[in-house]
C-alpha cells in the first residue's frame, strides 16, 4: 500500500504542474465582441478581419443573447468574465455602469458628427459609455385604405376609429401592443413622462412622472376604448399585430421589426407622426433606443478595445457600410438625415422629439409595476389615477429596498 | 461473493493507476480552469469529491462504497451544493451593485485615476529600443516643449541623443530608440498603457491611443481605517452594508457581497405589503397543486375504467397519451392562443352557445380555473398510464369473491378498486403534489402569474405560486437583480415544501418498512 501511495503522490504532484503550467501559457491578444441581433454579424465580422489587417489584432465577433451579455457584464464582472466590447441597446447600460463594468469613451471631435440623443441615450452621469451605431424608435401606422389622411389628434383618432367600427369595417379601432412602451406616445402627447431630468440632464427618480396627469389622462384615453368595446381588454402583442395585418383594426402603434410582415400579409399602411392632445399641442413623442458598442471596463484590453470604437469603428465610411448592411436609422447625423424611404422617413418624422428610454436602475423597477397598473385600470378594477399611483408606491417600495 | 468477483475481470494495476491518473487529470484541469475563473465555491466541492472518488479507489476499505460512489457524487455536486450556495447567498446582500468580494471591489476603485488640476495631459508617440526590451514615449503637451519620457527616470535625467524633429513635432531618430509604427503600437497598447514613464510620483500613462497623461490614482484603501480614501478630495468613505458610503450618505458605485445576518429575511417577513398577499398567494398555491393532482388522478382513473374493455382500445389509449409527449411549453402556447379573445377558437363558440365568453387571462377566477385546467390536461395522461398499470395488479380472485357476495359495480369501485389503487399510488400523488407545488412552467408560461392583484407594494398576480413570486421578484420586476432576497425566499420555500412532505411522508407511512 506504501508503494501504492507514493506512485499517486508522484502523479499527483507531475499533474498538478502540468496543469498549472498549461493555465499560465500566455495568449496572443485578441478582441472580442458580443452582438445580441445576427442583422450586423456579416458587416462587424468584414470590419474586424479590416481592422486585424491594419493592426494585427484579430476581432472575433459572436452573436449572444442579450441576457447572457448583460449576465456576463454584470454578474461575471467579478470574475472579469465577458467580451472585451458588447452591442447593447442603452436602456442595459445602468446596471452595467453601476457595476463599473463599462468604460468612458472619449469621442473628442468626432461627438459631433452623431445625432445628439443617440450620444445622450449612451450617457450616465453625465459620462458617455458607448460609440452609438443605429436608433430606433416606434411609429403611428394607419391602414392608408381605411384611413387616407393621419389625424392630428388622439379625439379623432378614437373618432375615425368608432366610425369604422360602427360601420363594421374593423374590430378593435387601434393595436396596442402594451400598455407601455407602444403606447408612450399616447401619455406623452397628455404630457405624461417616466422620470424628469435633473440640473445636469441625468434622469432622476426625484422627478417622478408616472402617476402625473397626463399619465392618467393618456390612459383614461385607452380605458374609454376599452369601455366602448373597441379596443380588445387582453391587451396583447400578437393579437395587436393580426388584427392590423388583417386589416381588421385601423392602427397599431408598433415598430420596425413589424415591417416584415406587414409587407407579407399585404396591408397598405402609412407611418407618420403621432397624434397630439389636442390641435395646438405638441405630438406625442415615443421613447428612443439607441444599440450601441460598450467596452468592458474589466477586460485586461480596455484601452485596445477602445481603440478599436473610438479609432476604427467610428468613422463615416463605416457606419455607411453598417447601414447598408442593415438598414436601421444610424446614429451618425448625416446617414440618418439622407435614409429617403418613406418607412424610414416616417419613423424618423415620429421619432423627431423621441426621448432615450431611461436607463438608470430605477427604470428597472418600472416595468412590472406599469404594466399591471395598465391591466388594473383596463380591466376597471381601479381608476387610471388609482392604478398609477398603485404603480409608483410599487416602484419607490423597491427603490428605497 | 467470489463467483461475483470471478466475472469481473481484473484489470492490471498499472492500467488501474493509469485511469486514476486520468481521471485526476481532468477534474485537476476542470477545477484549474474554475478557479482562475475565480469560482471558488464551486471549485472547491468538486475538489471534495474529486478527493472523495480517489480516496474509494485506492483504499480498499471503502471497496463497497464504489457502487455509489458517483451517485454519491452527483448527489453532492447537484443537490447539496446549489442548496448550501442558496443558503449562503440569503444571508448576504447580493445583487446589482453587490456583486464582487470586498477585495475585487477595493482594487477596482483603486485601478480608476484622475487627472490632477494642474495636471499635464500629452500628445504621445512611442519608441521601441533596439534590444526591443524597453520603451520611451515621446510627450508633447498642449503648451510647451516636448520631451523624452521612459519608465522610472525623470525628464531631466534623460541622456539620449535625439536627431531631428519632423513636421509632426516628433524626433526622426533616437539613439538607440526606433520609432514604433501605429500597427506595432496598437497590439502593444495594453502593456504600453501599464508602464509609468517618468519618475515618480510625477509619471505619466497611456490612456487613449491619443492621449497620454500625468494620472492619478483616484482612491487608495486604508487598511487601518478599513476605508477608501479619495485622493482628489480627502474625503473619507466607509464600508456600510457592501458599500462604500462618505459621511453625508454618498455612496461608491462598486459595491461588494456583504454578510447582512437575516436582513433579507426581515425585509420579507417583516413587511406587511409582502406579508398579507403572501398569505392568499400561499392558500393559492397549496389549491392550485391540490386541484391539480386531484382532478388529473380522478380523470386519468375515469379514463383507465372507461376503456379498460372496450375495442380498438390500444388506438384509444395512444390518443389519450397524446397531452404527455408534446413538449410542456409548446401544449400550453396552444392553449394560450386557443383561448386567446380576440384570435382564439374558444370565445366565439362559447359565445355563441351561452352569449359570453370568460376572461381567461383577465379575470382571477377564471384565470386560475384556466391554468388548472390546462394542468389537468397536461398530467393526466401519467395517471392513466400508472392506474392502467395498478389495476392490473389486483387479483381478480377478489373480485369474483365479490361478485359472489352480490357486489355491485359500484361498491365494487368503492370498497376493492380505490383503496387498493391509492395503497399503491400515494406515493406517486405526493410526489406529484409537492411537483405541482413548485410547477414554474404552466404558471409562468400560461399568464405570467397574472392578472395583477390591486395594491400590493411589489407587484404580484392572481395566479402567482411561491415560485413565480420568486422569480419576478428576483428577475422580472427589476433588471437590477436580487439575489439575496430571492436566495432568502427559496429557501423559506424550502423549509415550506420539506415540512409538507415530511407532514405527508408520516400521515400516510409510505416510506415505513413492510413488517
Amino acid at each position: 500500500m506504501k508503494h501504492f501511495l507514493s506512485n499517486t503522490a508522484r502523479i499527483l504532484a507531475l499533474l498538478l504542474v502540468l496543469s498549472t503550467t498549461s493555465l499560465i501559457a500566455a495568449q496572443d491578444v485578441e478582441l472580442t465582441l458580443w452582438v445580441y441581433d445576427d442583422g450586423r454579424l456579416e458587416i462587424l465580422t468584414e470590419l474586424g478581419a479590416e481592422f486585424e489587417a491594419e493592426f494585427g489584432v484579430p476581432v472575433l465577433v459572436e452573436v449572444v443573447d442579450l441576457t447572457e451579455i448583460r449576465n456576463a457584464m454584470t454578474l461575471g464582472a467579478a470574475s472579469g468574465e465577458g467580451p472585451d466590447m458588447i452591442i447593447i441597446p442603452h436602456d442595459n447600460l445602468g446596471p452595467i455602469v453601476e457595476n463599473g463594468v463599462a468604460a468612458p469613451i472619449d469621442l473628442g471631435d468626432n461627438a459631433e458628427n452623431f445625432l445628439p440623443n443617440a450620444l445622450d441615450g449612451f450617457t450616465y452621469n453625465g459620462q458617455l459609455y458607448g460609440v452609438p451605431l443605429a436608433v430606433e424608435n416606434i411609429g403611428f401606422f394607419r391602414n392608408a385604405d381605411l384611413v387616407p389622411e393621419a389625424p392630428a389628434t388622439w379625439d379623432e383618432v378614437a373618432e375615425v376609429g368608432l366610425e369604422l367600427l360602427d360601420n363594421g369595417d374593423i374590430d378593435s379601432v387601434i393595436g396596442l401592443p402594451d400598455l407601455t412602451y407602444n403606447s408612450y406616445p399616447i401619455f406623452t402627447a397628455y404630457g405624461g413622462y417616466i422620470f424628469g431630468r435633473d440640473d445636469e440632464g441625468n434622469f432622476t427618480i426625484e422627478d417622478f412622472g408616472l402617476n402625473n396627469e397626463g399619465m392618467a389622462a393618456g390612459l383614461e384615453w385607452v380605458v374609454n376604448l376599452v369601455d366602448e368595446g373597441a379596443v380588445s381588454e387582453n391587451i396583447d402583442w400578437e393579437a395587436a399585430h393580426v388584427q392590423f395585418e388583417t386589416g381588421r383594426s385601423a392602427f397599431i402603434l408598433t415598430g420596425p421589426w413589424a415591417i416584415n410582415r406587414f409587407d407579407t400579409a399585404g396591408v397598405p399602411y402609412a407611418i407618420s407622426a403621432f397624434p397630439a392632445a389636442d390641435a395646438d399641442a405638441e405630438p406625442g413623442y415615443p421613447f428612443l433606443g439607441v444599440q450601441g458598442l460598450v467596452v468592458n471596463a474589466n477586460s485586461e484590453d480596455a484601452i485596445l478595445a477602445q481603440v478599436f470604437a473610438v479609432e476604427f469603428l467610428a468613422s463615416e465610411e463605416n457606419f455607411q457600410r453598417i447601414f447598408d448592411a442593415e438598414p436601421r436609422p444610424s446614429a451618425w447625423a448625416s446617414i440618418f438625415t439622407a435614409a429617403s424611404d418613406p418607412n424610414t422617413a416616417g419613423f424618423n418624422e415620429a421619432g423627431v422629439n423621441a426621448v432615450p428610454m431611461p436607463s438608470i436602475p430605477a427604470m428597472g423597477f418600472v416595468w412590472d409595476a406599469w404594466v399591471n397598473a395598465g391591466a388594473l385600470a383596463v380591466q376597471g378594477e381601479l381608476t387610471p389615477q388609482e392604478a398609477l399611483d398603485g404603480a409608483v408606491t410599487q416602484v419607490l417600495a423597491q427603490v428605497e429596498g | 461473493m467470489n463467483r461475483i468477483s470471478t466475472f469481473i475481470p481484473r484489470t492490471p494495476y498499472y492500467f488501474q493507476l493509469a485511469l486514476l491518473a486520468l481521471f485526476l487529470f481532468g477534474a485537476l484541469s476542470v477545477i484549474g480552469a474554475m478557479l482562475s475563473d475565480g469560482l471558488y465555491p464551486l471549485a472547491s466541492a468538486l475538489s471534495a469529491i474529486t478527493v472523495f472518488l480517489t480516496l474509494i479507489f485506492i483504499r480498499r476499505r471503502f471497496t463497497p462504497l464504489r457502487w455509489l460512489s458517483i451517485g454519491i457524487a452527483l448527489a453532492l455536486l447537484f443537490t447539496l451544493y446549489p442548496l448550501l450556495y442558496t443558503v449562503y447567498l440569503s444571508v448576504t446582500n447580493m445583487g446589482s451593485g453587490h456583486l464582487m468580494t470586498k477585495q475585487q471591489s477595493i482594487s477596482r476603485l483603486e485601478a480608476q485615476t484622475y487627472l490632477a488640476e494642474g495636471g499635464q495631459s500629452y500628445q504621445w508617440a512611442a519608441f521601441r529600443s533596439n534590444e526591443g526590451a524597453s520603451y520611451a514615449l515621446w510627450l508633447t503637451p498642449t503648451e510647451g516643449d516636448s520631451f523624452l519620457a521612459l519608465p522610472g527616470q525623470s525628464a531631466e535625467s534623460v541622456s539620449v541623443e535625439i536627431g531631428e524633429l519632423d513636421e509632426g513635432g516628433i524626433p526622426v531618430s533616437i539613439a538607440g530608440y526606433e520609432r514604433m509604427p501605429m500597427n506595432q503600437v496598437v497590439p502593444l497598447i495594453t502593456q504600453l498603457s501599464a508602464l509609468d514613464f517618468g519618475e515618480p510620483p510625477n509619471t505619466v500613462r497611456i490612456r487613449s491611443l491619443r492621449e497620454a497623461a500625468a494620472l492619478q490614482p483616484k482612491y487608495q484603501y486604508d487598511a487601518d481605517l478599513d476605508a477608501i480614501i479619495d485622493q482628489e478630495t480627502g474625503e473619507v468613505y466607509r464600508p456600510v452594508e457592501g458599500t462604500f458610503t462618505s459621511e453625508e450618505g454618498v455612496g461608491l458605485p462598486i459595491g461588494f457581497i456583504e454578510y447582512v445576518g437575516l436582513r433579507q429575511f426581515e425585509g420579507f417577513l417583516g413587511n406587511a405589503g409582502f406579508r398579507d398577499p403572501l398569505a392568499s398567494m400561499l392558500i393559492w398555491n397549496i389549491n392550485f397543486a391540490l386541484a391539480s393532482v386531484f382532478f388529473s388522478f380522478v380523470v386519468g382513473l375515469i379514463v383507465t375504467l372507461l376503456f379498460e374493455n372496450l375495442p380498438g382500445k390500444n388506438i384509444i389509449r395512444a390518443l389519450l397519451i397524446i397531452p404527455w409527449p408534446i413538449p410542456v411549453l409548446i401544449s400550453i402556447l396552444i392553449w394560450r392562443s386557443m383561448l386567446n379573445p380576440d384570435l382564439g377558437f374558444v370565445a366565439p363558440v362559447l359565445e355563441s352557445i351561452f352569449g359570453s365568453s370568460p376572461a381567461w387571462f383577465q379575470d382571477p377566477f377564471w384565470t386560475r380555473f384556466a391554468v388548472i385546467m390546462v394542468n389537468v390536461w397536461l398530467s393526466y395522461p401519467y395517471f392513466y398510464v400508472i392506474s392502467a398499470g395498478a389495476i392490473r395488479s389486483i387479483p381478480s380472485e377478489i373480485y369474483d369473491a365479490a361478485i359472489v357476495d352480490g357486489a355491485s359495480g359500484w361498491s365494487k369501485l368503492y370498497h376493492i378498486t380505490l383503496p387498493l389503487l391509492l395503497r399503491i399510488l400515494m406515493p406517486l400523488l405526493i410526489a406529484s403534489f409537492t411537483f405541482n407545488f413548485n410547477n414554474f412552467n404552466v404558471i409562468y408560461l400560461f399568464n405570467f402569474g397574472n392578472p395583477p392583484m390591486a395594491n400590493t407594494i411589489v407587484p404580484m398576480g392572481h395566479t402567482d405560486i411561491l415560485i413565480s413570486f420568486v422569480y419576478r421578484l428576483a428577475f422580472i420586476t427589476s433588471n437590477v437583480t436580487n439575489y439575496g432576497l430571492a436566495a432568502a425566499i427559496t429557501v423559506m420555500l424550502f423549509l415550506l415544501v420539506s415540512a409538507m412532505v415530511i407532514l405527508q411522508m408520516r400521515f400516510t407511512k409510505i416510506f415505513k418498512e413492510v413488517e
